[in-house]
């Protein structure tokens, strides 16, 4: 390979803040894409499941059902929150820190909250995961939107944070910007999960 | 005494690194084992059962193992730190990167791509020394239909547990050692894009190792490497190790995945276009951009499976509603395109090798980087061809059928580019070229086999008998493993700064090479002529195929003893290594033994490609081992630009 | 470019490579054509029925048609091996092209004709091994796989029940095979058919067994301890012959 020589700039040791966080924002991506195929993979076993219907045990006649609003309700909050964090962003971008910090801290107590109302629609289901594969997928969406929330309720609380002591500038917002992209796929994940329980009854009935 | 060394600056005591100086392999076992024990004491007090080892208990313990080995390593220290708004001084990022710490930084959680590299290429040896060993108890079981060596039971954990880790060690094979060490330099960096991520990624499979291993004494894995559900729903508590093993496994890819393929997408040398990238980068890329959306399949499949055995779901129970066939397609959704996971990076190690040793350019380079692309775009295609007999959708077969006969242009391709290459080259029938040639010997077998079992019918016939196992060897053993070897060969120089003992490499070589036709050759018999995979005895018209089989197994045996040998003989004692010894002209050969902790002290700019062997703007190659980089003029569309490093990653 | 300096006459030195190379080919294709009219198929012992036939040709085909791809292969390996093979470390450059357009296309092309003729193949064998046994008054025989036995019971003959599989002679045959536990797979292994026993679903295959004789019957997925035991055999017997059977055992035909 055919080289040559660049000249070293001393003391000059890091990469410019735009070539970091776009680096940086490459990875969130492609990590999100993991998450993609993930949650993915869940909400195929349910519609393949239903689908199915084996042994006409998708859900026997009879069985207990969850309300449907109860988790459009927890992936609305979800928007909102991501909402929030949005318009921190935008705060960020104009040099409005007091906004930044009240943005995401409102967005971290919606998910934080969310996160409890996730909890105790877990906890008061009207049936057990081993009722039938309905109350299986039920349960497994759930819980990974449970994850969800904990995970970016966590990594909300970090970015607080340090916007709140001042790591953040209108010239180097990316990690608040991979953030809230992060916090955009996560309510798409929560309206993804709540759109998919909406379908409860298998078309395929009889055989 | 004191005259001199009150003449001396007192060093001030270092403080670089904060509390992960004092953080490692022991704080990491010892924090794995306080929480596994805590975790194990609580969820068998909470669940109040008199069997010691439930399921329940089982994924509690592992899964509080492997969180307490990571905060031991000081995995978290990053997250919480960022979190607090600590972040790290220069002299922290030099220690991480195991800045003048010896050996030592070989036990800690160091984010040097370099030592990263070596600590998988430790990791896979030890994964590989362990599953031969289970290789070769399987193949003394079935020297004799009347052996009786193993019980059946036994026998089926072993079979499980040998699939499993040997699947493991391949998809980790070549990413993980050279896509780590060499890839970086390759491309002219300072290091990864994400260092910590890359620390991350390899102390999760060290994390990982100890719970499938754990499986060994929690019964077993009694269902194929494939755990295949419902029979894994009646497994013993070895499947939750197996679960917990993959969850932590396809984290561990997804991180490595991103962090290798953004390193790629952003930090190649300034010059270096796409077509100056060398080919080894793509299959690198390909590999682990393929497993990020591939793994989490698999990680869905395990997770359903824990929901059934320690919640009692129904995802795979039919009376319950539930469906085998939803495991097996989750599985081999991830199990097709992770076959070229494996393969990809060994093929593309062997077609980055070939042109140094035949001193030819490589042939078509537009036609390699092609057929990846083809294969890695079909990959994804072709998962129900494993499931024709499985009864869950004929009339899909005949389209599968066509999607998997498809991969054979593309893989073909891969061939015409590597031959092109030796056509009337000046062969050097170095260990590394003698890998291609196996590689060309092996994948031809392996490649038209994967066309009987493409055709519906004949697979009918063959699916799930010996034949596949034997096919599937010649492509991930005698291709995949074969390059990943070859890879070994070729750039231990530069990661050891030695070189390989070159005539226990032949030796090596041939036991290996050879012992592998007649084992699988063997077995492509014995397949024919009708013997189920996974049996622990047969019929008696099945003992001569199977007895070659085992005297070629350990012959096999014999040959991987002396690489080993080799390998640890020469990192001690080898003769030590010019910078590039082989005349090659790729960015890793130009920086010196033993490379520097950010490897170019001035960062190149890329201004051909690396497979102008014989071209008039260049001297002859290989003359002068010892030489320095070429350094030619810039182009003049390249103008000044910072000087580059990527110790930082201020990101979660 | 030292490397075409010393040879005297390139061009000519060119073409006899590809001479011996192209003998090297032809001799390697005729004896991996031998190999493949004699040994695949014949491991695979003889057929008991129309479908193991289809895919016992298949087997031979696709190895004729693979023969001139592989010897291709390894007649230019080989031959580089010896021909252009350096004495240790070379010391100059082989010829610096860097691909050659038309034999890359035509590699392509010719790969993608093979690849349709294999569909093409596939397909065809396809129809033709499961259509019959469709169409005319088939013998309906339910498999039951469970750990580690085999039932099979005849539904039309009076639900008549054995662990031995009987067949009559030339008649068509259609398995419904289901599992009462964790998944098995149905092989008949002389007669080229297999499908998996899954629980809760039935899966369907047919045949037509044609030769009289006891052939065998093995599991081909993985399904626990005793996996490699839940063998049993298939008797294929004169129509009178099973009719006799039925009877003897309480049914009615």
């Amino acid at each position: 390979m055919t080289t040559t020589a660049e000249v070293p700039v001393p003391g000059q040791h890091h990469d410019d803040v735009d070539a970091v966080g776009r680096r940086q924002l490459t990875g969130v991506c492609l990590l999100i894409l993991a998450d993609v195929a993930f949650v993915g993979a869940l909400i195929f076993s349910y519609f393949y499941l239903r689908g199915l219907n084996t042994s006409n045990a998708w859900l026997s006649d009879g069985a207990a059902t969850a309300p449907i609003w109860v988790g459009w309700a927890i992936a609305a909050a979800l928007v909102v929150s991501a909402g929030f964090f949005r318009w921190a962003l935008a705060g960020l971008r104009k040099g409005n820190l007091d906004r930044l910090v009240s943005g995401i801290g409102v967005a971290v107590v919606i998910v934080l909250l969310d996160a409890a109302a996730q909890v105790v629609q877990i906890m008061s289901f009207s049936f057990k995961p081993d009722a039938n594969a309905y109350a299986s997928s039920v349960y497994t969406l759930a819980g990974a939107n449970l994850f969800h929330l904990v995970l970016t309720g966590l990594v909300g609380l970090g970015v607080w944070n340090r916007a709140r002591i001042g790591k953040y500038t209108a010239a180097d917002p990316w990690q608040v910007h991979i953030i809230a992209i992060w916090w955009v796929w996560i309510a798409v994940a929560g309206i993804g999960g709540a759109l998919t329980t909406s379908f409860i009854a298998s078309p395929n009935i009889g055989s | 005494m004191t005259a001199a060394l009150v003449d001396q600056p007192v060093e001030p005591v270092s403080t670089a690194g904060g509390m992960l100086r004092r953080l490692n392999l022991v704080t990491a076992i010892a924090g794995g084992l306080i929480l596994g024990l805590a975790g194990w004491l609580i969820s068998h007090s909470l669940l109040q059962d008199d069997d010691l080892g439930s399921d329940q208990v089982v994924l509690v313990t592992l899964s509080c193992w492997a969180a307490g080995f990571m905060i031991g390593i000081g995995a978290l220290n990053g997250p919480i730190g960022w979190a607090l708004g600590r972040d790290l001084r220069h002299e922290d990022e030099l220690f991480l990167a195991g800045k003048d710490q010896g050996v030592a930084r070989y036990f800690r959680f160091t984010t040097d791509h370099k030592v990263v590299g070596i600590q998988y290429l430790v990791v896979t040896m030890v994964l590989f020394a362990f599953g031969g060993t289970l290789a070769m108890l399987i193949r003394t079981n079935l020297i004799s239909p009347h052996s009786h060596f193993l019980n059946p039971q036994t026998y089926n954990a072993i079979v499980g547990l040998h699939g499993l880790i040997m699947i493991i060690a391949t998809i980790i094979m070549v990413t993980g050692p050279f896509g780590n060490f060499i890839m970086p330099i390759m491309i002219g960096a300072r290091d990864m894009a994400f260092p910590r991520l890359n620390a991350l990624s390899l102390w999760l499979i060290v994390a990982a190792i100890p719970t499938i291993l754990s499986a060994a004494v929690l019964g077993g894995i009694p269902t194929g490497w494939v755990g295949y559900a419902p029979l894994a729903d009646q497994a013993p508590p070895g499947m939750d190790a197996y679960s917990v093993f993959i969850i932590i496994f396809a984290v561990s890819s997804a991180v490595a995945g991103a962090n290798i393929t953004t390193t790629v997408l952003t930090m190649r040398a300034r010059g270096m276009s796409w077509n100056r990238t060398p080919i080894f980068v793509y299959g690198t890329v390909a590999s682990v951009g393929l497993a990020i959306p591939a793994f989490p399949l698999f990680m869905a499949s395990q997770v359903l499976l824990q929901v059934d055995r320690t919640q009692g779901g129904q995802f795979f129970v039919a009376s319950g509603g539930g469906s085998p066939w939803l495991y097996s397609n989750l599985f081999w959704l991830m199990g097709h395109p992770e076959v070229y996971v494996i393969l990809i990076p060994a093929l593309a190690a062997l077609m980055e090798l070939t042109p140094v040793f035949s001193r030819r350019p490589l042939f078509s380079f537009n036609a390699a980087v092609i057929s990846i692309a083809g294969i890695v775009g079909l990959s994804i295609m072709v998962w129900a061809h494993h499931m024709y007999a499985s009864g869950w959708a004929p009339d899909l077969n005949g389209p599968f059928m066509l999607t998997t006969e498809m991969i054979s242009v593309p893989t073909g391709l891969l061939f015409l580019v590597i031959l092109g290459t030796v056509w009337r080259g000046r062969i050097w029938t170095t260990v590394p070229m003698m890998a291609t040639y196996a590689m060309l010997w092996n994948f031809i077998i392996g490649g038209i086999t994967g066309i009987y079992l493409s055709d519906v019918p004949a697979d009918y016939a063959l699916h799930g008998s010996m034949f596949v196992t034997a096919h599937f060897h010649y492509t991930l053993m005698g291709a995949g493993l074969t390059g990943a070897i070859g890879a070994l060969a070729y750039w231990f120089p530069k990661m050891t700064g030695r070189m390989l003992n070159e005539r226990a490499g032949y030796i090596s070589f041939w036991f290996v090479q050879i012992g592998f036709n007649v084992t699988f050759l063997g077995m492509f018999a014995v397949g024919l002529a009708g013997q189920p995979r996974r049996v622990v005895t047969y019929a008696q018209l099945f003992a001569a195929g199977n007895f070659v089989s085992t005297i070629g197994a350990y012959s096999i045996g014999i040959g991987m003893l002396v690489l080993l040998y080799a390998v640890i003989n020469s990192w001690l004692h080898g003769q030590v290594a010019p910078a590039n010894p082989w005349g090659a002209k790729t960015l890793e050969w130009t920086v010196p033994n033993p490379i520097p902790l950010e490897n170019f002290e001035v960062l190149p700019v890329v201004t051909s490609d690396a497979y102008g062997y014989g071209e008039e703007d260049e001297p002859a190659s290989g003359i002068d081992p010892e030489r320095e980089p070429v350094l030619a003029g810039a182009s003049a569309d390249l103008g000044p630009r910072p000087v580059g490093a990527s110790n930082v990653e201020g990101g979660p | 470019m030292s490397a075409e300096s010393i040879v005297a006459s390139p061009k000519r030195r060119r073409r006899d490579e590809v001479r011996h190379i192209a003998w090297l080919w032809l001799g390697l294709t005729i004896l991996l054509v031998l190999f493949s009219i004699w040994v695949p198929a014949r491991l695979m012992g003889p057929p008991a029925s129309p479908t193991m036939r289809a895919v016992e040709s298949t087997m031979t085909v696709f190895s004729i048609a693979a023969s001139p791809v592989a010897a291709l292969v390894w007649a230019i390996a080989i031959y580089s091996l010896f021909r252009w093979k350096s004495r240790g470390e070379p010391t100059e450059d082989g010829p610096p092209f860097r691909g050659n357009g038309p034999v890359t296309a035509s590699w392509a092309i010719v790969s993608s004709v093979l690849c349709v003729f294999l569909l093409i193949w596939g397909l065809a064998e396809m129809t033709s091994t499961t259509s019959p046994a469709e169409a005319s008054n088939p013998l309906v025989v339910n498999v039951t796989g469970q750990q580690w036995v085999w039932t099979f019971s005849y539904p039309d003959q009076g639900d008549v029940e054995s662990d031995q599989l009987y067949l009559p002679l030339n008649r068509p045959v259609v398995f419904h095979v289901s599992s009462r536990d964790v998944i098995h797979s149905f092989w008949v292994v002389q007669m080229g058919i297999k499908v998996d026993a899954n629980p809760g679903v039935t899966t369907k295959t047919s045949v037509t067994p044609d030769k009289l004789g006891v052939f065998d019957i093995r599991c081909a997925e993985l399904c626990g301890l005793r996996h490699a035991d839940m063998e049993t055999s298939a008797h294929v017997v004169n129509p009178a012959d099973f009719a006799a059977w039925i009877t003897q055992n309480g049914g009615h035909t």
